[in-house]
């Protein structure tokens, strides 16, 4: 399990006098209970996680001793991580770049005015509204071979010939996946964007128009630079969902047998579940966080998200 | 003044901090004391059937009725899930006093189980069956209580059967195949095979002990034998030739007995409790249930027996414990619940009570030939887990590579 840390926003003071000091003790009434909050729920459970991952637990759950670095040597040695890591990447990378793409034509769409404009904008908050575990589980039971409504459909309509079992193999279940994947990560990703485009001023669009920019160079040379933020904040923060997604693949991919249809997140979970390794499980977790941790500051260092343009 | 304003905020806020470390470590500790000397058992059990949770709740209802000052906390999971829970509950140190489940050895060997003996009275204790109380002990000490038991037979379709042209239910393999590939050919899956991780395990030990092999006893862990690899031979030949049902490596058994009920699979092995679960969904269903078929023809099949076990913890709450079990093997309690729960009892009181029982018939017959699984053996766990992940792999890679990947997670838990 790794939390996501809220972002801090450092700011920088000069100097450290007393005063500082003095106004740092007045501020903790206030920050008390969030910083009680980061510790309880976030730093401690970390803490213990990364404790964990150093000691060797029994089968049935008593820490016996510390082992150091045994159980990383053990995770990074196992013959299974090599295509639960690809599993993982092209699980990220398909996931949040499809829904980026399909969230900015659809903020785009529902920023014209049009009758109705309302009604379709509260519409796609919809799977948001909904339970991951419910949405994931609706598509499995429609994928279903034996009574699932969407293979009797492709069977009705001629596109297959009998009912397949799109769950219970690979490419298909982790296709499947990716598409439920996109599905819940659209309402959240659109609503951020929209809130971008509306904040890009009329007047940079006049100014543009003024000077006979026709509305494809408009739209590449004022509005998508103005979005810069609103996509860094809405990629940063689906990479980091969608990383660590459990629901979606656990029901999705779960019945297959074997580690070929695993993420990391899942395969923690088969650890923990079957082979009882609670030590490596924390340990992979540990290699989990730190995999989140080396995407965001790369895309921090290579994107600049916070850069003014 | 000041300062001393501030110190005491600094107090307050570490103090704060410690409580919110241990509420996540240490809870429950105070409500067992609960008020005026009040004892109060934790439960951990797991949902057999849509009835165990009423089942549970009325004991749990006449056991506090007739108990002044105990009360007992009931806690209902999912097979899947029921162990992951356990195994986190005693990581924080918050084992439950009772706890329904299957394998006891590794709680055993690291001594955090009450002996039999002392949770149970000796009246109750000495009406187990023999054979049981074998199955329930940890070098030479008796540590669960037998909860109740359940063996395997071969479930048949009846009119599948007779539209194939297949007259007699199968008695050995050859059988089986043959029977299995002339439903298939009318154009409904003839067996159903369920190895995906719900019951891996006992789809693969009923195969396995149908050619004389298993799954070794508590000192070792036997999964490549050359018994058990021309069993799972037999079981991919299956699966290749297409007689089996589609993807039958991710396929869970509950859904598949699901599917047999509706009558869309030629045969499948299932419980007694299906009995009572194609009567209440399909009645119509014509169907009927035979022994196991074995390589030879010889009897076996899988007997499972699961059990109640105490862990000890801080407060001494023995005496309410042992309140509650005897009260629950009482014949007037244990046995309608284990008959509403559709199994076959374990005490010589209880088999006495259901001897009339016609449906359940078959599967006490059967008991005598069951193979259990090495449940007190510590490395079980890791293999019941191996076995649950990896035998679905049967499907597309060769039955020995198969078998040694299990037969190394155990070794490695061993």
């Amino acid at each position: 399990m790794s939390t996501l840390t809220p972002p801090v926003i450092r700011e920088r003071k000069r100097g450290g006098g007393p005063q500082n000091r003095d106004s740092l003790w007045a501020a903790l009434p206030w920050v008390g209970p969030v910083l009680l909050l980061i510790f309880g729920v976030v730093l401690f459970p970390a803490a213990y996680m990364i404790y964990s991952s150093t000691r060797r637990i029994s089968q049935a759950g008593t820490n016996v001793e510390g082992v150091g670095f045994e159980n990383f040597a053990t995770v990074f040695a196992d013959p299974n991580l090599p295509r639960v890591l690809l599993n993982t990447f092209v699980w990220v990378i398909v996931v949040v770049s499809v829904t980026v793409v399909l969230s900015l034509l659809l903020a785009n769409f529902l920023n014209k005015p049009f009758p109705g404009r309302t009604l379709v904008r509260m519409a796609v908050i919809v799977p948001w509204a909904a339970s991951v575990v419910m949405t994931t589980t609706v598509f499995y039971y429609g994928l279903d071979r034996d009574y699932g409504i969407m293979n009797s459909f492709l069977v009705d309509i001629g596109l297959l010939d009998s009912t397949y079992g799109f769950t219970k193999n690979v490419a298909t279940a982790l296709g499947a996946a990716i598409v439920v994947g996109i599905f819940v990560s659209i309402p959240f990703t659109t609503y951020t964007l929209l809130a971008g485009l509306q904040a890009v001023p009329s007047d940079a669009l006049e100014a543009a128009k003024m000077d006979g920019a026709g509305p494809v160079r408009t739209y590449f040379s004022v509005v998508l630079p103005q979005l810069r933020g609103a996509l860094a904040v809405a990629v940063l923060i689906n990479v980091i969902n969608v990383f660590n997604n459990l629901p979606i693949l656990r029901i999705m991919t779960g019945s297959i047998p074997g580690y070929s249809a695993d993420t990391l997140m899942t395969y923690i979970f088969k650890v923990l579940q079957f082979d009882r390794r609670l030590d490596i499980a924390s340990a992979l977790s540990v290699v989990n966080f730190a995999v989140v941790i080396l995407i965001v500051a790369v895309y921090v260092k290579v994107v600049k998200p916070m850069k003014e343009t | 003044m000041k300062s001393r304003l501030r110190k005491g905020l600094v107090a307050a806020v570490a103090a704060g901090t410690l409580m919110v470390t241990s509420c996540g470590f240490g809870g429950g500790g105070s409500e067992a004391e609960g008020e005026g000397g009040d004892t109060t058992i934790d439960m951990l059990v797991p949902s057999y059937s849509d009835n165990t949770k009423a089942l549970w709740e009325g004991v749990v209802e006449e056991f506090e009725a007739a108990n002044d000052g105990v009360t007992v906390n009931l806690q209902i999971e999912s097979w899947e899930n029921l162990e992951s829970v356990l195994q986190t509950k005693i990581q924080s140190g918050e084992a439950p006093d009772i706890y329904n489940g299957g394998a006891f050895s590794a709680f055993a060997a690291e001594g955090l189980l009450y002996p039999a003996e002392d949770i149970a009275s000796e009246d109750i204790i000495g009406d187990f069956q023999e054979s049981f109380v074998e199955n329930e002990s940890f070098e030479g000490t008796q540590y669960g209580l037998p909860l109740l038991a359940s063996a395997r037979a071969l479930f048949y379709n009846k009119d599948l059967m007779e539209e194939a042209g297949v007259a007699e239910p199968p008695k050995t393999w050859d059988e089986l195949y043959d029977a299995a590939k002339k439903i298939t050919d009318t154009g409904t899956p003839g067996y159903g095979m369920p190895l995906g991780s719900e019951e891996a395990q006992g789809e693969s030990l009923i195969w396995f002990a149908g050619n004389g092999g298993g799954f070794g006893d508590e000192s070792e862990i036997t999964v490549n034998t050359p018994e058990n690899v021309e069993a799972a031979e037999f079981m991919k030949k299956m699966i290749t030739d297409g007689v089996t049902q589609p993807d039958p490596g991710a396929t869970q058994r509950t859904p598949m007995i699901n599917v047999f009920a509706q009558g869309k699979i030629g045969m499948v092995y299932a419980l007694p409790q299906t009995v009572g679960q194609i009567d209440k969904e399909n009645p119509d269903l014509n169907y009927g249930v035979a022994n196991v078929p074995t390589n030879t023809g010889e009897p076996a099949t899988l007997g499972v027996a699961d059990r109640l076990m105490a862990f000890k913890n801080d407060d001494d709450k023995q005496e309410a414990i042992t309140q509650f079990m005897d009260f629950f093997f009482e014949t007037g309690t244990y046995v309608p619940w284990v008959e509403a729960e559709g199994f076959l009892p374990t005490t010589k009181s209880g088999a006495e009570e259901m001897a009339s029982n016609e449906v359940l018939k078959p599967f006490l017959e059967m008991l005598p030939d069951a193979q259990f699984y090495p449940t007190s053996n510590p490395a079980w766990n890791a293999t019941d887990g191996a076995f649950k992940s990896l035998m679905g792999q049967l499907e597309d890679q060769d039955a020995k590579t198969v078998l040694n990947q299990i037969q190394a997670k155990a070794d490695a838990a061993g």
